[in-house]
C-alpha cells in the first residue's frame, strides 16, 4: 500500500516559517505531504484549528513555534506549548495524540526544519489513513472528537489552560502558588470530565435519553454518568423530559 | 508600526554589522535620513556568523533577521554594499563625502535571488568568509542563503570572463537577465551629510597572526572560536553536527583556550571582553548536541559582568559538564593521531600539568578592523595604540573630532548589548546636530 | 477603496520565478486549475511576478476586473509581502485584501525530484490561499497623536544625560529625582576611572548645562505617584514636598540608578577601620588616611547564592582607589584580594597592568577558601602556593556591590514593566532590545538595569534619549492595523476574567473606566496570544481571524466551512 498522508503545519511567521524558507533557499529536500498555515506566533493556534483539521480528516497536523526564549513575542510560545498539551490529552482519550506534533525550530534550522518534517510524515505514515477519512470513516469517532472540541472550546477547560502560567507563577487569587505536577493533575480530571459531559450533551440532543441509555451508549459506568447529569442539571445545560415509570429521561435545553 | 518622515538631514554610517544597524535604524525612526556604507557583499557583520548569543541562547541569526530586513526596506535608509568611503570633506554639520561601490556584476533590482548563476558558474574553491573560510563557493555566489540584500554577485578577481574573457555561462542561466558584466566600479558623492558614524566593527588576531604558539594551522584539530561558532552553527559547513576537521570524528574532549593572542606583552595587551562568556555559550551548545561531550575551559580570569552572566556561568558548570582551569597555557603538542595536548600551568596549585582532548578552540583576540587605519586617515579621527577609534574618556561615542561618532567593537572589544546601546547612543548624539540644535 | 458588500472577486497571480517555480510546477496548469475555484473571476501566469511589469499586470488587473482580492503565489511573504500589498495599495485596494501563497521556499524548490508530487501541494496550497482570501476582511491603520516631550526619573549621571540630550532633540523634558541634588552616587566619588577626572567636575558641568536648560524642568525631592495612559500620551502625576503636579508626556525613560550595599555582618564591617570601598571615596575627598597597611576584598556580599552577579566596576574602583594612595604615598602596602580581576576592553586592562606594576599586590581567593578577617591580620589561604598567608592591617576596604533600589517595584507597578530576579529593571531583549522596556514608550538606562560604570551608564543614557525619540520625533504613530481587538458585538461575552490582560506581554490590554476589557491598539503586536486564550472567545484577531484559519482548513479537508 502507498498511503500519502495529508499533513498540515501550523507554523510561526519568525522563527519556524523562516526556519522552512531557510529549508527551501538551502533545497532541502523533504516528503511533500505538508501543507503550512503561518500565524504570527505559536501561541496563535487555538485548540479549535488542530481539533478541526482532524474532524476534516487531515492525517497528521504539526505545530511549528520559536524555541523557547527565541519568541518573538516574548511567551507566546510557552502558551502554545500548554494549549497543546491540553489538546494532546484529549486527543490521547480516542487515541488519536500520535496525530499532533509540537516542535521548535528556529530561523537557522533549515536542515533540522526538514528533519522535522520528513520525521512526522513517516510517523503519520506508519499511523495509516486518520480513521475519519477515507472508506474507513468513523462516524462514533467523529462524534467524540466533536465532543472533544466543545470540551476545549468550553470556558471551564480553556479557562484553566489560559492561566496555567499565571498560576504557577503569580499564584491564584488567593495567591497560593501552584505546581506543575499539581495543575496537571486538576487539568487531567478536568479533561476527563469536560469530555464525558460532552459526549452526554451531544447525546441528549438528538432525543432524550435515560442514564441507562446513556451508559450502555457511551460504554461508561451509569454511577459516573449520574454524577454528570447532577451537575449538567444543575447548571441547567439538561432537564428532564418525560419520565417512564421510575426512570427519567433527559433532554440538552 | 513606521513613520511618516519630516526631517531631511543626512547622515553617513560605516559599517553595517549590528552596531551600524541599529544606529540606522534609530536615526531612521527619528526621521533622519542614512547612508549606510558596508563593505561586505551584505549587513549583519559578525553577529550574522554566530550561531547562538549568550546569555539567552537564543539563535542569533533569527532575531538579528528582522532587523536586516527593516534596515534594508527602510524608506529612510540607504544601503550601499561592497562600498567604502573614499574620501571626505568638510565639518560638523557639512561635510561631503565620497563613495566607492564596487560592482556585484548582477543588476541588483532585477536578481531574484535564485542562484542559478552560482549552480552553473564553472570556477569553484573561493573560500566564505562567512563560514570563516571552511566553504568553498563559485565564482557567482551569495555568502549565504538568508543573506540581505538577497542578491548574488560576482567575485571579480575568479570570474573567468572578467579575468580571461570567456565563459558567460552565468548568462545563459539566468533567465530574469540580471547578469551585467558592463558594470564598473561607480562614485557616489554625497553633500550636506550633517555628521558620521563609524561602526566598523572588528577583525580577530587569526586575520594577521598565524598564532604559531597554539598550533593553529598547523594542528587541524586546533580551530578559533569563530571558526567554531560554524561548525556548530545549523546553517554553517557542517549543519551543526560537530566533526573534527581532521578525521571527522566527534570530539568528546574539547578545551577552549581563553585570552589566545590577548592579555600579554607579545601579542595584544588588552583584554578581549566577549570570550569568556561566549566559550561557555560555545560549550552549551556542544554539549546540547552531545552530552558526552566534556568541555575544559583554560583561563585567567572569569569576566562576566553583564546581566545574567554569572548565572550563566554557573549553569555551564552544573549542568552542561563544563570545567574551568585557572592556568598558564604552556604549549600545545599532538599526538599520532592528531589529539592535541596541552601543558599548562595550573594556577590552583602550581603544578605543570598535560591534558589530551580532541579538540581546541581558541578564543582569539578581537583586533581593530583591518580598514580602521585608512579610515582614520580618510575621516581625520585618531587612533588608539592598537588603531582602534579614540574616545573621550566617558563619552564613548566620541572621537576626536567634532560630528564624527563611533560606536561597537570599531573603538573597544564588547558584546552585542553594549553594542547596540553604543550603536544607539551614537544617533542620540547624532539627532542633536542632525536636527539642527 | 472597494466596497465591502460587493461579491468577492479573487484574482490570481502565478510566478515562474524563472525556473525557479517553473521548472518544477506546471504554472500554466496551476493558473488554469485557480481559475476553477470559487469566487476566482481573473488568473494569470507571470515569468517574475515581482518585476516592474508583474507589478503591472497586478495593478492593470485590479482595475479591469475590478477585484477585490489579490493572490501572488510566489516567493515568500517574510520578503516579497511588503512589495506587493504596496502594489494593491497603489490600485486602490486595501493592503489587507491581498494574500500569499509560497510556492517557491516551501514548495518548488523543496521538492524538486517529485514535481508531480509538488503540483498536488501546489494546488492545495492555492485552494487554501483563495479560501483565506474570500474571508479577508480590509483594516485601516491606526493613528494617534504623539506629545513631543519625555519624562526621565532619576537625575543621576544616566538620567541627566538622557535629558541633555532629548531636549537638545528639541523636546521638552522633565527630570524627577527623589533626593534633594541631582548626581546621584557620582555624588560620593572622588575620582573616576580611567583618567582620575575629579567626580565633582564632571557632575559640575552636567549639572549646569541642565540647570541652564530651558527645556528641561528639574523636580528635586520629587517622587512619582501615578502613571497613566500609552506611547505617545502618558499622564504622570508627581509629588514634590507634597505638592501634586500632572505632566503629559509622551515617552519615559527609567534611570533610577542603584544603591551600594552596606556589607552587615561580612568580614567584620564595622564603617570605621573595615569599610566600604564607597566610604574609602569620602575617605580620599580629604584625603583623612593614616593606615600604613591596608586590604581590599572584592566580591563582598556578591557571586554568592544571595547575588548570583559581578557588579561590574568594583574591581576599577578597587584599583583606582589603591593607585590614588600609592601615588600619594608609595610606601603604603596594598593588596586586594580577589577572586576574578574583571577589567575588561583596553583602557581598564591597562589599569590592572599598571596597578600591578605599581606594587600593589593582587591575591586569588576561592568563595570556598574566603580570607579570615580577625581584628589587626587577614588570613588568607593561596592556592598557588598551598599555604595560608597573614596580612596585617590597618584598614580593611570592602567592595560591595550595587544592588536594587527598595523602591524599584513600585516604580515597576506603576509603569506595568516587569523586574528581573535580583530587582533590577528587566529590558524588552537583553542582546538586541537592551534600553527598550517590552511595553512601548518606556526606556531603561544605567544601574537601574544593571550595576554598570559610568561611561555605560552615560552611554545608556543617551541610547534610551534615542530609543525615545524614535517615538517622539513623529507628530503621529501609525499602527500596524492586524491586532486584536474586541469587537462591540462580543463585550456581552466577556466576564472580566483578566486572563487576557496578564497574558499579554506588551501590557495592550487594560480595563477601562467602564470596567471594560479594551486592547489598546496602538501597543498590540498581534501576536493572538489572548484570542486563542480567551476563555469566552471573546477576542478577535484581525488579519488571522479564526474564520480566515479555519477556512483554510476545511478547504484542505475539502470539506464546506460549517
Amino acid at each position: 500500500m502507498n498511503f500519502e498522508p495529508k499533513i498540515l503545519g501550523f507554523l510561526c511567521n519568525w522563527c519556524s516559517y523562516a526556519g522552512g524558507d531557510l529549508a527551501g533557499v538551502s533545497r532541502i529536500q523533504y516528503p511533500p505531504n505538508i501543507r503550512v498555515i503561518r500565524v504570527m506566533c505559536s501561541g496563535r493556534v487555538d485548540p479549535k484549528f488542530i481539533l478541526s483539521g482532524l474532524q476534516v480528516g487531515i492525517d497528521g497536523i504539526i505545530v511549528m513555534g520559536c524555541h523557547h526564549g527565541d519568541c518573538h513575542y516574548l511567551e507566546g510560545n510557552y502558551e502554545a506549548e500548554v494549549k497543546f498539551k491540553m489538546v494532546k490529552l484529549l486527543l490521547s482519550l480516542v487515541d488519536l495524540q500520535d496525530r499532533i506534533h509540537l516542535e521548535w525550530v528556529s530561523a537557522s534550522e533549515g536542515v533540522r526544519f526538514g528533519e522535522v518534517v520528513t520525521s512526522f510524515t513517516e510517523s503519520i505514515k506508519k499511523l495509516g489513513p486518520s480513521p475519519l477519512s477515507g472508506e474507513n470513516f468513523d462516524q462514533q469517532l467523529l462524534e467524540k472528537l466533536k465532543a472533544i472540541e466543545l470540551a476545549a472550546g468550553g470556558e471551564r477547560l480553556r479557562a484553566l489552560v489560559a492561566s496555567k502560567r499565571i498560576i504557577m507563577e503569580e499564584g491564584n487569587i488567593y495567591g497560593e502558588k501552584i505546581s506543575q505536577e499539581e495543575l496537571d493533575e486538576i487539568l487531567i480530571s478536568a479533561i476527563e470530565d469536560e469530555f464525558l459531559r460532552q459526549q452526554i450533551l451531544l447525546k441528549l440532543k438528538n432525543e432524550p435519553l435515560s442514564v441507562k441509555d446513556l451508559s450502555q451508549l457511551l460504554n461508561i459506568d451509569s454511577s459516573v454518568i449520574l454524577k454528570h447529569i447532577i451537575s449538567l442539571k444543575a447548571r441547567n445545560l439538561i432537564d428532564y423530559i418525560k419520565i417512564e415509570g421510575i426512570t427519567p429521561f433527559y433532554q440538552k435545553l | 508600526m513606521y513613520y511618516l518622515e519630516r526631517n531631511s538631514s543626512n547622515v553617513l554610517i560605516i559599517g553595517a554589522g549590528i552596531a551600524g544597524i541599529q544606529a540606522a535604524l534609530d536615526l531612521a525612526d527619528m526621521g533622519v535620513k542614512v547612508h549606510l556604507v558596508e563593505k561586505r557583499p551584505c549587513i549583519g557583520g559578525k553577529m550574522a556568523q554566530l550561531d547562538k548569543t549568550f546569555p539567552t541562547l537564543d539563535c542569533s541569526i533569527c532575531i538579528l533577521a528582522p532587523k536586516l530586513s527593516d534596515c534594508y526596506r527602510h524608506p529612510n535608509i540607504t544601503l550601499y554594499t561592497l562600498s567604502e568611503v573614499q574620501k571626505v570633506d568638510g565639518s560638523e554639520g557639512n561635510f561631503s563625502v565620497e563613495i566607492l561601490k564596487h560592482p556585484r556584476y548582477i543588476k541588483e533590482d532585477v536578481c531574484t535571488g535564485c542562484g542559478d548563476c552560482a549552480k552553473i558558474c564553472p570556477v569553484r574553491g573561493i573560500l566564505n568568509y562567512f563560514d570563516a573560510n571552511l566553504v568553498t563557493l563559485a565564482a557567482a555566489y551569495i555568502p549565504f542563503p538568508s543573506a540581505v540584500p538577497p542578491i548574488y554577485l560576482i567575485d571579480r578577481k575568479r570570474c573567468v570572463y572578467l579575468t580571461h574573457g570567456i565563459c558567460v555561462l552565468c548568462t545563459k542561466a539566468c533567465d530574469a537577465e540580471a547578469i551585467d558584466f558592463t558594470q564598473k566600479d561607480t562614485i557616489i558623492k554625497l553633500n550636506n551629510i550633517s555628521s558620521i558614524i563609524i561602526a566598523s566593527g572588528f577583525n580577530l588576531i587569526e586575520d594577521i597572526n598565524p598564532l604559531k604558539e597554539y598550533g593553529y594551522k598547523k594542528y587541524p584539530n586546533v580551530v578559533t572560536a569563530l571558526e567554531f561558532e560554524r561548525l556548530i552553527c545549523a546553517s554553517g559547513p557542517q549543519q551543526g553536527h560537530l566533526r573534527r576537521l581532521s578525521d571527522g570524528i566527534d570530539p568528546k574532549k574539547i578545551a577552549y583556550i581563553q585570552c589566545a593572542g590577548s592579555r600579554n606583552i607579545k601579542d595584544k595587551k588588552y583584554c578581549s571582553s566577549i570570550c569568556c562568556m561566549y566559550t561557555t555559550k560555545e560549550a552549551m551548545i556542544t554539549y546540547e548536541h552531545d552530552n558526552e561531550v566534556e568541555s575544559y575551559v583554560f583561563y585567567i580570569d572569569m569576566r562576566a559582568g553583564g546581566k545574567g552572566f554569572q548565572k550563566f556561568l554557573e549553569r555551564g558548570k552544573a549542568e552542561y559538564n563544563i570545567n574551568y582551569i585557572n592556568n598558564k597555557i604552556a604549549k600545545i603538542k599532538v599526538d599520532e593521531n592528531e589529539n592535541p595536548i596541552i601543558i599548562y600551568e595550573d594556577l590552583n596549585d602550581g603544578k605543570i600539568k598535560e591534558l589530551k582532548v580532541d579538540l581546541v578552540v581558541l578564543a582569539t583576540c578581537i583586533i581593530p578592523s583591518e580598514g580602521n587605519k585608512k579610515l582614520a586617515d580618510i575621516l581625520g579621527v585618531d587612533l588608539d595604540e592598537y588603531n582602534f577609534i579614540k574616545t573621550k574618556p566617558f563619552f564613548s561615542m566620541e572621537t576626536s573630532k567634532k560630528g564624527i561618532f563611533t560606536c561597537g567593537c570599531s573603538h573597544e572589544p564588547m558584546d552585542i548589548p553594549r553594542s547596540v546601546a553604543e550603536a544607539s547612543s551614537a544617533a542620540a548624539r547624532v539627532a542633536e546636530i542632525a536636527k539642527g540644535r | 477603496m472597494k466596497s465591502e458588500d460587493e461579491p468577492i472577486r479573487i484574482g490570481v497571480f502565478v510566478c515562474h520565478c524563472g525556473t525557479n517555480i517553473g521548472g518544477v510546477l506546471d504554472c500554466e496548469g496551476l493558473t488554469e486549475y485557480a481559475a476553477t475555484l470559487p469566487n476566482v473571476v481573473f488568473s494569470d501566469h507571470n515569468l517574475y511576478t515581482c518585476a516592474e511589469i508583474g507589478l503591472k499586470t497586478i495593478k492593470e488587473a485590479i482595475e479591469e476586473h475590478n477585484l477585490n482580492r489579490v493572490i501572488v503565489c510566489s516567493c515568500t511573504p517574510r520578503t516579497h509581502e511588503p512589495l506587493f500589498r504596496s502594489a494593491c495599495e497603489e490600485a486602490g485596494l486595501n493592503k489587507y485584501l491581498f494574500s500569499f501563497v509560497n510556492i517557491r521556499e516551501q514548495c518548488s524548490w523543496v521538492h524538486m525530484k517529485k514535481p508531480e508530487d509538488a503540483f498536488e501541494k501546489a494546488k492545495d496550497l492555492i485552494k487554501m490561499g483563495v479560501a483565506r482570501a474570500t474571508k479577508l476582511e480590509a483594516l485601516e491603520t491606526i493613528v494617534v497623536d504623539v506629545d513631543p516631550s519625555a519624562l526621565v526619573i532619576g537625575g543621576g549621571i544616566s538620567g541627566m544625560n538622557a535629558a541633555s540630550n532629548l531636549s537638545k532633540q528639541g523636546f521638552k523634558t522633565y527630570l524627577v529625582e527623589k533626593e534633594k541634588n541631582l548626581g546621584g552616587l557620582l555624588n560620593s566619588l572622588y575620582r573616576l576611572f580611567p583618567n582620575d577626572q575629579e567626580s565633582s567636575e564632571l557632575l559640575k558641568d552636567i549639572e549646569s548645562r541642565i540647570q541652564a536648560d530651558k527645556n528641561i524642568t528639574v523636580y528635586t525631592s520629587t517622587m512619582i505617584t501615578s502613571i497613566d495612559g500609552f506611547v505617545g500620551n502618558f499622564e504622570v502625576e508627581i509629588n514634590q514636598n507634597g505638592n501634586s503636579i500632572r505632566i503629559k508626556v509622551g515617552a519615559i525613560i527609567v534611570a533610577v540608578g542603584a544603591t551600594p550595599l552596606k556589607p552587615i555582618n561580612l568580614f567584620g564591617y564595622d564603617g570605621k577601620i573595615r569599610i566600604t570601598q564607597f566610604e574609602l571615596e569620602n575617605v580620599l575627598k580629604n584625603y583623612s588616611l593614616n593606615a600604613n597597611n591596608i586590604v581590599m576584598i572584592q566580591c563582598v556580599g556578591t557571586r554568592n547564592e544571595e547575588r548570583m552577579y559581578c557588579s561590574n566596576f568594583c574591581c576599577m574602583s578597587a584599583l583606582k582607589n589603591a593607585l590614588i594612595i600609592k601615588e600619594k604615598n608609595p610606601d603604603v602596602h596594598i593588596a586586594i584580594l580577589f577572586r576574578d580581576m574583571h577589567t575588561p576592553g583596553i583602557a581598564y586592562e591597562e589599569y590592572y597592568r599598571r596597578a600591578r606594576e605599581s606594587g600593589i599586590i593582587f591575591i586569588k581567593y576561592s568563595p570556598e577558601k574566603p580570607p579570615i578577617v580577625e581584628e589587626n591580620k587577614i588570613k588568607i589561604y593561596n592556592e598557588y602556593l598551598g599555604t595560608e598567608i597573614i596580612i596585617p592591617y590597618e584598614l580593611l576596604v570592602l567592595s560591595t556591590p550595587l544592588i536594587a533600589n527598595e523602591d524599584n517595584k513600585q516604580i515597576a507597578q506603576l509603569l506595568k514593566v516587569p523586574l528581573e530576579e535580583n530587582n533590577f529593571f528587566l529590558e524588552a531583549h537583553v542582546k538586541l532590545r537592551p534600553n527598550d522596556f517590552a511595553t512601548d514608550g518606556v526606556y531603561i538606562a544605567g544601574s537601574a538595569k544593571w550595576p554598570v560604570d559610568i561611561t555605560e551608564s552615560i552611554s545608556q543614557g543617551y541610547a534610551a534619549a534615542a530609543r525615545a525619540s524614535t517615538i517622539l520625533s513623529h507628530d503621529t504613530l501609525e499602527v500596524e492595523g492586524a491586532t486584536s481587538y474586541l469587537p462591540e458585538e462580543y463585550k456581552d461575552l466577556c466576564r472580566g476574567c483578566e486572563i487576557c490582560l496578564k497574558l499579554c506581554p506588551y501590557k495592550a490590554i487594560r480595563k477601562n473606566e467602564k470596567d471594560e476589557i479594551e486592547i489598546i491598539q496602538v501597543l498590540c503586536k498581534g501576536c493572538g496570544v489572548c484570542g486563542a486564550s480567551c476563555p469566552k472567545k471573546a477576542i478577535k484577531i484581525k488579519h488571522f481571524t479564526n474564520e480566515q484559519i479555519l477556512s483554510e482548513i476545511y478547504a484542505l479537508g475539502g470539506k464546506e466551512l460549517p
